[in-house]
């Protein structure tokens, strides 16, 4: 099967670490969207259909991560989502988990960043690849 | 025997004895010889009636003087009639005959007309002899009766008829001869004579006899005296004043004297206990003032050592001379025993009341120091000892009582009287006393407990009462205290937070772009690169650990420790190998703890962390984990021990190695890893200690509670 890119959205209000982030992503071989808001990032969502959405937390004007992500998922239900923060609440933490989203704190080890952005994809495309599969033998 | 003395010797037999000379030598020689060869007193009469009828007279008889009842009757008769006689029997007290009164006048009369009878030469006889008595001549005096009768006729007394010198109690009788109707004057004067020679010889013979009876008397007592003196299970002895032996009784026989058949060791014990008397008699002879000694001797026979207290005496003789001692020894050896085990008993029993006093004092001294009023009752409730505390509050002795203190006493009576007779070993009741200078109820917490004797009897009990309310502000400030300390930790930790959260968005943009610098870098500006990086990840590293204490506030639930210091030491196991070092993981059977897996997982890591960089050069590491379960039951401690034979903590760092920022690590370590145990353990309501040793290692022990 011929390895395509996967497109990955990465959501962060600082502009430094949004573009280390994109760079980082582009270098590993992701097609990598940055947005600086939420605003941007729903813009982007409804003109593109990403594989894998990086938010940060807390965003501009009081607007979270959480907002982006949900709105990703009523667009794709089963968009895999990871959450990155240097702080979050404890109800924050709790919600996460309710909503099978990952969360990275910051400072991210770089090579956790990687894996686990490999590792979420890996197992939401490989499953769904799996159950397409399992769809079809059961249709025939 | 004092007889044989030079005065006896040269005593003169009878100078100026002119009667007997008259009398006609033929006669007299006869009669004499006749006299003297009677050799008992009672011989004497018969041989002098017959010498007087052989004088030619028809008759005579001899009377003598019951001295006891005064009575005059005859000894001894020759050819008188039973009449005759019986005339002749009188008593001393009837004077007006002429009989008494001729004995009375102790001088030889011829009665005419004596009841009918033909003339009678009556003769008085009285104890008379021109030598003193043995006695007097002995003792030098010259107050003896015989020779008083003697020398000085007068009329007879009979109370004056008892020797003063010699005790003897004198004789008194007469003759009488019947005459006939002619007589001559010559034969008056021969039988005058004849009686009076026959009165010596019976002085002489009564002397004897008095002496004879005086020596049976004196054997008599003297064996009476022996019997007693052996009799006496002492031993007594009578020494002379060279303290030689003069006698002595059995008793004492068998310790002074040699057995027949002895053993050397025997003659050894009795040369040793006669040296060890004579000794005791020497140095009492030289004091003058003892009068008994304390002396052990050796039963010759049995061997055995006996003691004895000898008391002495001094003897004199008449004359007032000392003539040695008398020694009675009593064997005081059982006394002295008894004695001894009483003083033995007597020591031991001051012993115990020393020990028992020292107990005592020591028992007050802590009583007096508790700080808290103590109360001691007996098994019937009734108080018996306060300590200074609780004499105040409830009143003691015969101070009077103040009204607050008597409520007070009312209470304590009941709450003793309800423990005492219950069947508790230990009780303890709130009560509700009156505190004396602010007037105000005080709440006290009574804790009491049972004492029992030997035989399981409640012997007293003691109260402990404890001020609850200051117990109670005490536990309150140490709460605050607490309080105020996490109030602290939290307040630090939220500004480092805070810091750390501003500075953490820039640092990651920092390191992500020295991470995608990576390979880009000139050979040249490659160190600077490498400063650049490894100082960068330790600002990293520090802003992890203070933002990891706040984030993560993941839900607290349930966890069992032992699964996550599994967990951790499965992550930790390659890096422990690595270093060489040994883990012994001991786990013991736990309850599930409330509070953050997560958090403890760092807790754990953090220890971990620090015991592998102490052991640079390998060694061991120790987790162990046990249950305390509390002694009411419900709660409890978890315990966990994180223990490694590291380097140690320098002495005076266990006092700041809390705080945050303080290492020993230089650059590797942040200074937060122990802060932050420290800030987890106490948010668990748990309790945090240290023991270390430079170059031995170091012990962390914490305890975290279990609550149900």
């Amino acid at each position: 099967m011929k390895k395509r890119k996967h497109s990955v959205l990465v959501v962060d209000d600082e502009a430094s670490v949004l573009f280390t982030y994109r760079i980082l992503l582009e270098q590993h071989g992701y097609a990598a969207t940055a947005v600086l808001s939420s605003r941007e990032a729903v813009a982007a969502i409804n003109t593109t259909s990403f594989d894998l959405l990086l938010c940060d937390l807390s965003l501009e004007e009081g607007h979270t991560g959480f907002e982006v992500l949900e709105y990703a998922r009523k667009k794709n239900p089963d968009i895999p989502c990871v959450l990155l923060t240097g702080y979050a609440t404890s109800d924050a933490a709790q919600k996460a988990e309710q909503l099978g989203i990952g969360v990275l704190y910051k400072p991210i080890e770089i090579q956790q960043f990687l894996e686990t952005i490999t590792t979420v994809l890996r197992d939401t495309y490989e499953q769904t690849e799996d159950s397409k599969r399992a769809h079809r033998s059961q249709a025939s | 025997m004092g007889m044989a003395t030079p005065e006896m010797r040269i005593v003169t037999p009878a100078p100026a004895d002119q009667d007997s000379s008259r009398a006609p030598r033929m006669v007299r020689s006869r009669a004499a010889q006749r006299l003297l060869s009677a050799e008992r007193a009672d011989e004497i009469f018969p041989v002098l009636l017959e010498e007087i009828v052989a004088l030619g007279f028809p008759r005579a008889a001899a009377l003598t003087v019951d001295f006891e009842t005064g009575e005059i009757r005859a000894a001894a008769a020759l050819n008188c009639s039973s009449g005759f006689l019986q005339s002749l029997e009188t008593s001393l007290w009837a004077s007006e005959n002429p009989l008494v009164s001729t004995l009375h006048g102790l001088r030889p009369a011829v009665l005419t007309n004596f009841a009918g009878h033909q003339a009678l030469y009556c003769h008085p006889l009285l104890y008379r002899n021109q030598n003193l008595c043995w006695e007097a001549e002995r003792d030098r005096r010259h107050d003896c009766l015989a020779v008083a009768n003697y020398r000085y006729p007068r009329k007879l007394q009979l109370q004056e008829q008892m020797c003063p010198a010699c005790d003897m109690r004198a004789y008194a009788g007469m003759v009488v001869v019947g005459m006939k109707p002619k007589t001559a004057d010559r034969q008056l004067k021969d039988v005058e004579a004849l009686v009076e020679l026959g009165n010596r010889y019976l002085a002489r013979l009564f002397k004897v006899e008095h002496y004879y009876n005086r020596m049976r008397d004196m054997d008599i007592t003297i064996s009476q005296m022996q019997t007693v003196m052996q009799s006496m299970a002492d031993p007594v002895i009578l020494t002379d004043t060279h303290h030689r032996v003069i006698t002595q009784n059995k008793a004492a026989e068998r310790f002074f004297r040699l057995p027949e058949e002895v053993s050397e060791g025997g003659m050894r014990a009795v040369e040793l206990n006669n040296m060890l008397f004579s000794a005791a008699l020497s140095s009492m002879a030289v004091s003058g003032t003892d009068t008994s000694r304390d002396l052990t001797l050796v039963d010759v026979s049995e061997g055995e050592e006996v003691l004895f207290e000898a008391v002495c005496a001094p003897t004199y003789s008449r004359e007032g001379i000392r003539t040695g001692m008398v020694t009675v020894m009593r064997d005081v050896t059982d006394l002295r025993r008894a004695d001894q085990e009483v003083r033995a008993n007597l020591d031991k029993l001051m012993q115990a009341e020393e020990v028992v006093r020292q107990d005592r004092d020591r028992l007050n001294l802590v009583i007096e120091n508790v700080g808290d009023p103590i109360v001691v009752a007996d098994s019937s409730a009734k108080v018996v000892l306060y300590d200074p505390l609780a004499k105040d509050l409830f009143g003691v002795g015969d101070a009077p009582r103040d009204p607050i203190q008597f409520k007070n006493y009312a209470k304590l009576d009941a709450y003793l009287t309800r423990f005492t007779f219950s069947f508790d070993d230990k009780g303890t009741e709130p009560l509700r006393l009156f505190n004396l200078t602010t007037k105000s109820e005080v709440e006290y917490d009574a804790r009491s407990g049972k004492i029992y004797d030997t035989r399981g009897q409640v012997s007293y009990t003691v109260t402990v009462l404890r001020d609850f309310s200051t117990w109670k502000k005490l536990e309150q400030l140490k709460v605050e205290r607490r309080m105020l300390e996490i109030e602290k930790f939290a307040a630090t930790g939220r500004l480092a937070g805070t810091i750390a959260h501003e500075v953490n968005n820039p640092m990651e943009a920092i390191k992500n772009s020295i991470y995608l610098l990576e390979g880009q870098v000139k050979p040249k500006a490659q160190p600077i690169y490498s400063v650049l990086k490894s100082e960068t990840e330790r600002v990293a590293r520090i802003v992890r650990q203070m933002l990891g204490l706040y984030r993560n506030n993941d839900q607290i639930g349930t966890m069992d420790v032992n699964n996550v210091i599994e967990d951790t030491m499965a992550l930790f196991a390659r890096q422990l190998e690595r270093s060489s070092i040994r883990s012994r993981v001991d786990l013991g059977k736990l309850p599930p703890i409330v509070g953050s897996a997560d958090q403890f997982r760092q807790v754990l890591s953090n220890l971990v962390v620090n015991a592998k960089d102490s052991m640079s050069s390998g060694g061991q590491l120790v987790i162990r984990t046990r249950h305390v379960p509390a002694p009411d039951g419900v709660h409890g401690w978890v315990r966990i021990v994180v223990a490694d034979t590291g380097t140690g903590i320098q002495r005076e760092l266990l006092l700041t190695m809390f705080e945050p920022f303080v290492s020993t690590k230089g650059e590797k370590g942040t200074g937060l890893g122990l802060w932050i145990v420290k800030g987890i353990v106490e948010n668990h309501g748990g309790k945090l200690r240290v023991r270390s040793r430079e170059g031995k290692g170091t012990i962390f022990k914490l305890e975290l509670p279990v609550v149900r």
